[in-house]
């Protein structure tokens, strides 16, 4: 162990590496019901370089490697807490460069330390805005964000499931450094961009796309080393519009019709608690504001840009009332009781205090992905099995051809005797959820074996062919997703 | 011909009159078009056919592809699949090989209006199924190649930019759930279709990291990595009202130009220029087809006979020409985009002389409708082929195609090619302007020997160039040779393609002529 640590400070300095046990215990653990090992040693390289010889020496002496990005403590879903002995955690919160923001080819490039805190400021400056998830938190990463498919609100820049991600510079398990898609080459990274190329195509090189076998991997086939993140122009004009309805498939009906025309950039479905979170800190303020919403609450966002802006949003505003009207929904509430500016601050802003949390200290999310017939039938589920303290939220993804639901256990972390009962649910839920045929594209922890038993054969055998090819020693994050051998 | 006892086995796959061993059929098989500067390229003759397939076989189901794939591993028999069969890469590398020909599998397994996406089958055609989702105001991504090509191998093997990128961009990232026949003979079902409670079509990614990614990059493997027998693929907005009314006969139809359906055609008058008007047009999100394209090329897309074309002199002035079509549903959106439009020309001081120095044939929107308009480049000479092919940034593509001029100019001195003043290229964006493609369509006579030969020559060079310039890697690279000579300037990758190769076809029976084999044959020996 002292001769992994030793080599370790070789590498980063003694500054970036660390066996301290205190320092080591808060990697144990995070906001989720898995308990982790604790690891060896943390080490916070500065560089790609340093990561190939961190990667090389993991599969020359042995040992594990969990690649994490952020600089706080706050962790979710025990993705990144160690699993066997001997594992190191690899911190790249200090790889913190915004390498370049390109207004013209509208992409930035950012290493994994750089948070939405960060970076969203610097992007306004020059009148770009990232694809952002819903209401981020500050110190979030943004490429750890878009290396977990996490969902973005506007569906209709939602071209691929994975965008926003574009190029990745990553160093695979097996310590050999590359880069995907045109960043590939040929020429280097400022070869190319001499040419004029910007790396904005994520596709290839040639017949593959790594990067897409990186993405939700849960850092157990590459660690990501920079990427292009795409982005888009900085509307000038917006109008919010937020319908209400005691019915939920009311909702989806209008969702549908903004998704089908590609109208509307934000397009959100929110039940009362969820919105009352998002918008409100205090948990009284909450529960006020909740209590004076319908149950199910579309919010939409009309966008305009320059001198032609509000003839935009006028037409699409008109255009979509018509469709309302054919729908026979034009009688749902558009009475908002919330401020508009603070329904865009929580569409474009990132925060320090975590949403989900405002409610109780504390939350467990569950989140899949269905079509939209189904929605109400998971809803449903749900609803029957957690009747309290229960928040949901519904993002269309992907042009609309699929929608992400995710269901919020709130509860009070300092209530112990609570939290057996909490877990016991979620995993009931979960598993519910499973069975009936949610499908948990991104299985965490304490999904995993369950959601792969209800997946083929020959999707575990794949991705097993996969991890060897670019893991074969498996010290990546070894026991995340179908990779316990 | 195969072995007797083993044609047995492929007939009671799918029974005897859809397997034939034949000389008239399988050489019948061995033409297509293009194939003749492949050849030579490869180092072959430079005639028009490919190796002789063993035997042509048509499979009606995916079990029954599982079954052949299953039989060739049994036997060592290479497989090369296709569906609307467009081109050289639809043909078997070695004679050692199979045809499937996926002509049976035709059926639209679904239209889903609510979900907005379709799922097909090989053999269904982008015109069938644009037909059927526009009865829901929809439509498909459809490629270059046109709409007689089959989306399924467009989306899951080939590559593909089409003229409406910019509002349904490329085929690679419009794939959902996929049915894919694996070269050792497994099915796997990508993403939410995997499930074993209620499998559907609606994601292709996970659980966890996507297979879509060793499925295809940003071209696809050409048979070379199994056989797609279903695909789930997006649908998008159709640009205009779905009517579609059209009488007469080929190639002049009438048509019945739809109520809001403009199209723009303006010089830009320089490279620079040209680039800062398509991003501007892009951001503004006015165009379903936003598409640069050359002067020559400007004269062959409102053509439909080489006389039509030889009439269209003053068009071919142009110097940075940009081709934008806007459609809309409603007249507010009609107004909103017009003017959005009329507001750049204004801006950047450009004349659009589409119905001020030239009114186009009503059927030129149909076609801009149907992505239709690729077929104009055989007009000239009845037979070309597009270099380069990369895609990133509108600034690398205009270099390429810059950069390619001189190259084009010298090898029209010699005659091998035709004379497109060396400015032929087609250019679009995907995505709203995100990024952005380029080919460089080059006529040439596939009857004529020197023709031909300098054709190959030509693309042989112009690879080259784009390597040592770094001007990014062009669509055809592809097959062991071209991989191993690009792979070392590309971070290697053509050593992790092999190993994926390895790992998914450990008995090398996918045909990988346009792919990539594990170890050369050379190695093998």
């Amino acid at each position: 162990m002292n001769d992994i640590f030793q080599n370790l400070v070789n590498i980063c300095g003694k500054k970036n590496a660390s066996n301290n046990l205190d320092i080591l215990k808060t990697y144990s653990e995070d906001c989720s019901f898995v308990s982790g090992k604790i690891p060896i040693s943390v080490v916070w390289p500065k560089n790609s370089k340093q990561i190939e010889e961190i990667l090389k020496l993991a599969n020359s002496i042995g040992f594990s490697v969990i690649p994490t990005s952020s600089s706080s403590n706050v962790r979710y879903h025990g993705d990144t807490l160690p699993k066997k002995d001997n594992t190191v955690i690899l911190n790249l919160s200090k790889m913190k460069n915004i390498v370049s923001i390109d207004r013209k080819n509208r992409v930035v490039m950012v290493e994994p330390g750089v948070t939405f805190g960060e970076l969203i400021p610097k992007l306004k400056e020059k009148g770009l805005r990232l694809l952002l998830p819903l209401h981020p938190e500050s110190d979030k990463s943004v490429l750890t964000s878009a290396l977990k498919r996490e969902p973005i609100t506007i569906p209709r820049y939602h071209w691929d499931s994975s965008d926003p991600l574009l190029c990745t510079e990553v160093v695979f398990g097996t310590g050999d450094l590359f880069r995907t898609g045109t960043a590939a080459g040929p020429g280097t990274i400022k070869q190319q961009q001499k040419r004029g190329a910007a790396q904005v195509n994520p596709m290839g090189p040639t017949h593959f796309s790594p990067y897409r076998v990186i993405q939700g991997a849960q850092g157990s086939i590459g660690v990501v080393t920079w990427a292009t993140v795409k982005l888009e122009l900085l509307p000038t004009v917006q109008k919010v519009i937020h319908l209400q309805s005691e019915n939920l498939q009311d909702l989806l009906d209008v969702q549908q019709i903004l998704l089908k025309y590609r109208y509307a950039d934000e397009i959100v479905i929110l039940q009362n608690l969820n919105l009352a979170c998002l918008v409100k800190i205090e948990s009284t303020q909450i529960l006020e504001l909740s209590n004076s919403l319908a149950k199910w609450n579309l919010i939409y966002v009309l966008s305009g840009r320059g001198k032609f802006a509000n003839d935009k949003i006028s037409y699409q505003e008109n255009d979509i009332n018509d469709l309302i009207q054919e729908l026979k929904k034009d009688n749902l509430n558009n009475n908002s009781p919330i401020n508009e500016k603070d329904i865009l601050t929580a569409l474009k802003e990132p925060t320090a205090f975590p949403w989900r949390s405002r409610l109780k200290g504390a939350y467990q999310d569950i989140f899949f992905i269905t079509n939209f017939e189904r929605i109400s039938e998971f809803v449903s589920i749900v609803e029957k099995m957690a009747q309290k303290n229960l928040g949901t939220y519904i993002q269309a993804l992907n042009q609309g051809t699929s929608y992400y639901c995710e269901f919020d256990l709130f509860y009070d972390p300092g209530d112990e005797s609570a939290i057996p009962d909490i877990k016991q649910n979620f995993m009931d839920i979960s598993s519910k959820l499973i069975e009936a045929g949610a499908f948990f594209n991104r299985p965490y922890s304490l999904w995993a074996k369950e959601v792969f038993a209800n997946h083929s054969e020959e999707t575990i055998t794949a991705l097993k062919k996969v991890k060897k090819i670019f893991d074969p020693n498996n010290i990546l994050n070894p026991g995340v997703l179908c990779f316990d051998d | 011909m195969l072995d007797k006892d083993i044609l047995k086995e492929f007939q009671d796959v799918v029974g005897p009159e859809f397997i034939d061993d034949g000389d008239v059929m399988t050489n019948i098989y061995a033409y297509n078009w293009c194939t003749e500067f492949v050849n030579y390229m490869e180092g072959k003759e430079p005639i028009p056919f490919s190796s002789v397939p063993k035997a042509v076989i048509l499979p009606s189901t995916t079990e029954e592809v599982q079954k052949i794939v299953q039989l060739c591993n049994k036997y060592k028999i290479k497989f090369k699949a296709q569906s609307t069969g467009l081109g050289p890469w639809n043909q078997p590398s070695t004679d050692n090989s199979i045809i499937l020909d996926l002509r049976r599998m035709n059926k639209i397994v679904k239209i889903d209006e609510k979900n907005l996406y379709a799922v097909v089958e090989s053999y269904v055609s982008g015109a069938q199924l644009q037909a059927e989702a526009m009865k829901y105001g929809l439509t498909v991504h459809m490629p270059g190649a046109g709409p007689m090509a089959s989306p399924l191998a467009s989306h899951t093997s080939m590559a593909g930019p089409g003229f409406t990128s910019p509002q349904t961009g490329h085929s690679a990232r419009n794939v959902l759930g996929v049915e894919w026949v694996l070269p050792d003979g497994n099915i796997l079902r990508l993403g939410s279709l995997g499930q074993k409670n209620n499998p559907d079509w609606f994601i292709g990614d996970g659980p966890g990291p996507s297979l879509r990614g060793i499925m295809r990059g940003w071209v696809g493997a050409k048979s070379g990595i199994g056989v797609f027998t279903k695909v789930g693929i997006k649908l998008f907005p159709y640009p205009t009202d779905t009517k579609f009314v059209m009488t007469g006969h080929a190639p002049l139809y009438n048509f019945e130009k739809p109520d809001y359906i403009r199209a723009y055609v303006f010089d830009c008058k320089s490279w620079k220029g040209l680039e800062k008007i398509m991003l501007r047009v892009e951001e503004e999100e006015v165009g379903f087809i936003v598409s640069h394209i050359s002067g020559l090329a400007v004269m062959a897309i409102f053509s439909y006979s080489i006389e039509g074309l030889m009439d269209k002199m003053a068009l071919g002035v142009l110097k940075n020409p940009l081709l934008v079509v806007m459609g809309a549903r409603t007249k507010r959106e009609f107004d909103y985009k017009q003017m959005v439009m009329e507001d750049i020309l204004t801006e950047y001081d450009l004349e659009n002389i589409v119905d001020t120095k030239y009114v186009p044939e009503k059927v030129f929107y149909a076609e801009c409708l149907r992505a239709n308009l690729g077929y104009h480049g055989f007009i000239a000479t009845g037979g070309f082929q597009s270099a380069k092919g990369q895609a990133d940034a509108a600034a690398l593509c205009l270099r390429a195609e810059k950069t390619n001029i001189p190259l084009k100019q010298k090898y029209i001195k010699k005659e091998a090619i035709a004379n497109d003043f060396g400015e032929g290229a087609w250019m679009t964006s995907y995505e709203g302007g995100h990024f952005f493609h380029m080919e460089s369509p080059t006529m040439f006579n596939q009857s004529d020997l020197k023709s031909v030969k300098g054709m190959a020559n030509y693309m042989d060079e112009s690879n080259k160039q784009d390597l040592i310039k770094h001007l990014g890697a062009p669509f055809f690279i592809e097959g062991d040779k071209l991989h191993d000579e690009w792979g070392p300037h590309m971070m290697n990758y053509h050593n992790w393609l092999r190993k994926i190769k390895a790992a998914f076809d450990p008995n090398g029976v996918a045909d990988s002529g346009f792919y990539i084999t594990a170890k050369k044959e050379g190695e093998n020996k």
